[in-house]
């Protein structure tokens, strides 16, 4: 995502940061290009823009316009460069050259065409786990039936428009097939600009290079998301960001917001906003009001299109905002990296970007009228997967506002955990959750031993091979409402041994025990397994050091620990002394999101 | 003879586009002399002219250049249009 505005990409700019060396720190990413286009122009724009975002891309450029030969060929240079991702270009120039010499009736092009495209994701997804990042056909300008060919099918125009539908309806039965709509951002610039046919015969190129920058940026975008780099709270300034004017001088009835000056602007916004949370955004509230006189606006005002319910966390007081915003990043548990702050006074922006600078602070364009499609061109909410649930995480924070106040109640920790009536349900992997799982993964950060970003095909793998994998989730609800799916365990016999590969956790029901319950579970099963031991390891990240000494709790001992912080914990069965939980385990039915 | 002014533009140009601030063109360089003029720097360096100048040129255009001299040229006429 862009962090502040769109002059981050000009081309000629980016080009000059290219050509310095990059630093090689941060995490690695393998991306293979496959292309009809040549993409040497861009091979240097990506690794700059990954370098942005603190990735160190590794790129490897197929022979062009071989993306068949690469992919159907297991001895490819594609399969042995081990790509996490690979990058499938199709270019409208040789899109064309191929709609022309297709001897059959143009119109079973489109989906001849997607046919091909699919199969190549398939042969793809069978030689290597490697998530695809498709683009979308970018319209062509010919119209030799004028308006009327869209009408007809087999058109050119036609042809291409369908196949993009095709390619949109085909990705979603493959969960790790994801898009990069070229299209889009062709039309948002406007395709006479975009397409260049002049730099096509030159060197083949894609498109012009003043928007080879935007197209990278869209590929950085959504890998990044794949790898769980996503926004997922917006904190929300409200006198002239959510209405026009400040409320406490206004007052109720003198705040921008229906027809009331440039209030539909606003309500736009909220809109926008709203549509953002029912997607799982989780929103919050920072501003410099009384608490008291904000919240009105909420429950009173009738062009008012955010309800308190739609807010996860409100704090309105006369604070720094900074401060403040510490205080809702601790609330919600999420790294200020997945926070983006939205106020329209400078001075805010500045003093947040100042103290915090991990957090994303885009600026705003002077009109309300503009807020939205600002935004949308920072794309700052990618997201590789969508589960039902998310529309209910601003729920799931109030009910936790809840159960924090009954913990103040209450006298010890035990009392309060029995008091929350807790129920989990433990499952193996089954085909309903998978894509929670997959999502679970890729968002988990902190409380992850390994951070190993298993793709929902991996997953499907590991559910369809128990006896080598075992693996299970865990489901909780309690009285103050359901959490849903929360933890997902990925085990791997290993001779004597049953090892942790993968052991993660949404950090909303941190301290509940569902790691002593987790941790049971993985004892007893290397029990009827008749293994004598358990490993674990932790991997470090920069986010994961609250899970350092995980296994220590549960009686491990240190086995090895290697210079980059790296650790192995062993424990024998024998020697596992199951720990006491506050939580009725029901299995091994689940609790909910199972079909 | 060139007009010197676009000259000296294009120079600048060529300085910009192959990082290399101290450049001196002349009519009879062609990509050959400067080692940074490869098929990638071309294009870039077609776009960065069209761009200094406010000028298109043509696919023939560009594709019928010889050396710095053609170039310059080339400049011209399409300045003038």
């Amino acid at each position: 995502m862009l962090k502040q505005d769109r002059s981050e990409l000009d081309y000629f700019k980016l080009i000059k940061k290219a050509n310095l060396p990059q630093p090689t720190t941060g995490p690695g990413l393998r991306i293979a290009l496959l292309s009809d286009a040549s993409t040497q122009h861009l091979v240097p724009l990506l690794k700059a823009l990954f370098a942005g975002n603190g990735v160190n891309a590794t790129l490897y450029e197929g022979a062009f316009d071989a993306i068949e030969l690469e992919a159907y060929n297991p001895a490819s240079g594609l399969y042995q460069f081990q790509p996490d991702f690979v990058f499938l270009i199709h270019s409208l120039g040789k899109m064309k050259s191929s709609y022309y010499a297709f001897p059959g009736d143009p119109a079973a092009f489109p989906a001849h065409m997607a046919s091909r495209l699919e199969d190549t994701w398939k042969t793809i997804q069978e030689h290597c786990p490697a998530k695809i990042v498709q683009t979308t056909l970018v319209l062509p300008c010919e119209r030799p039936y004028g308006h009327f060919g869209l009408k007809l099918p087999g058109t050119l125009p036609s042809a291409i428009a369908e196949l993009n539908r095709e390619i949109a309806i085909r990705s979603r039965a493959h969960p790790d097939v994801l898009l990069n709509d070229a299209d889009g951002l062709a039309g948002w610039v406007g395709r006479k600009h975009f397409i260049d046919e002049k730099l096509w015969a030159l060197s083949k190129s894609f498109c012009a290079l003043e928007f080879l920058p935007d197209l990278a940026q869209a590929f950085v975008d959504v890998a990044l998301a794949a790898q769980g780099r996503s926004v997922k709270c917006v904190v929300l300034d409200l006198d002239n960001t959510l209405w026009g004017g400040v409320v406490g001088d206004d007052g109720l009835e003198g705040i921008g917001l229906g027809d009331l000056d440039d209030g539909n602007a606003f309500g736009f916004f909220q809109l926008f906003l709203r549509d953002l949370a029912r997607r799982g955004i989780i929103l919050a509230v920072c501003s410099k009001n009384n608490e008291e006189t904000a919240r009105r606006v909420f429950l009173e005002h009738p062009a008012m299109v955010l309800k308190l319910e739609d807010i996860a966390v409100f704090v309105a007081n006369w604070e720094n905002k900074a401060t403040n915003i510490r205080g809702i990043q601790s609330k919600l548990n999420i790294g200020f990296d997945a926070m983006v702050f939205l106020d329209d006074n400078p001075f805010e922006r500045n003093l947040v970007r100042q103290l915090i600078p991990e957090i994303l602070v885009p600026e705003l364009p002077e009109d309300p009228a503009k807020y939205v499609r600002f935004l949308s061109e920072l794309n700052l909410f990618e997201t590789c997967t969508h589960s039902e649930l998310d529309g209910q995480r601003n729920l799931l924070y109030q009910e936790q506002d809840q159960r924090d106040q009954v913990k103040a109640r209450c006298q010890g920790i035990d009392e309060f955990l029995a008091s929350l009536g807790t129920e989990a349900g433990i499952n193996p992997f089954l085909p309903g959750n998978l894509s929670r799982i997959a999502q679970l993964i890729q968002r988990s950060n902190q409380f992850n031993l390994t951070t190993r970003r298993l793709s929902e095909t991996e997953c499907r793998k590991v559910m369809e091979h128990p006896a080598e994998h075992p693996a299970f989730t865990i489901n909780l609800r309690d009285t103050f409402g359901d959490f849903g799916l929360i933890n997902v365990v990925i085990l791997a016999v290993r001779g004597e041994t049953l090892e942790i590969d993968t052991f993660l956790m949404s950090c909303r029901v941190l301290q509940r025990g569902v790691e002593q319950l987790a941790m049971n579970r993985i004892f007893a099963l290397a029990g009827e397994l008749g293994l004598a031991r358990v490993r674990g390891r932790y991997l470090p990240t920069a986010k994961n050091a609250m899970v350092k000494d995980f296994y220590r709790q549960f009686g491990f001992t240190l086995a090895s620990e290697g210079e980059d912080g790296s650790a192995e914990w062993l424990l024998d069965v024998a020697d596992y002394q199951p720990g006491t939980v506050f939580i009725r385990a029901i299995e091994p039915i689940s609790l909910s999101e199972v079909p | 003879m060139s007009d010197p002014t676009i000259k000296q533009r294009l120079n600048q140009v060529f300085r910009d586009v192959f990082d290399r601030p101290d450049l001196e063109i002349t009519e009879t360089m062609t990509a050959s002399d400067i080692k940074e003029w490869d098929s990638l720097n071309h294009v870039i360096l077609i776009v960065a002219t069209e761009k200094a100048f406010s000028v298109t040129f043509t696919t023939k255009d560009v594709k019928s250049l010889k050396n710095i001299g053609d170039f310059l040229a080339l400049i011209e006429t399409r300045v003038r249009r």
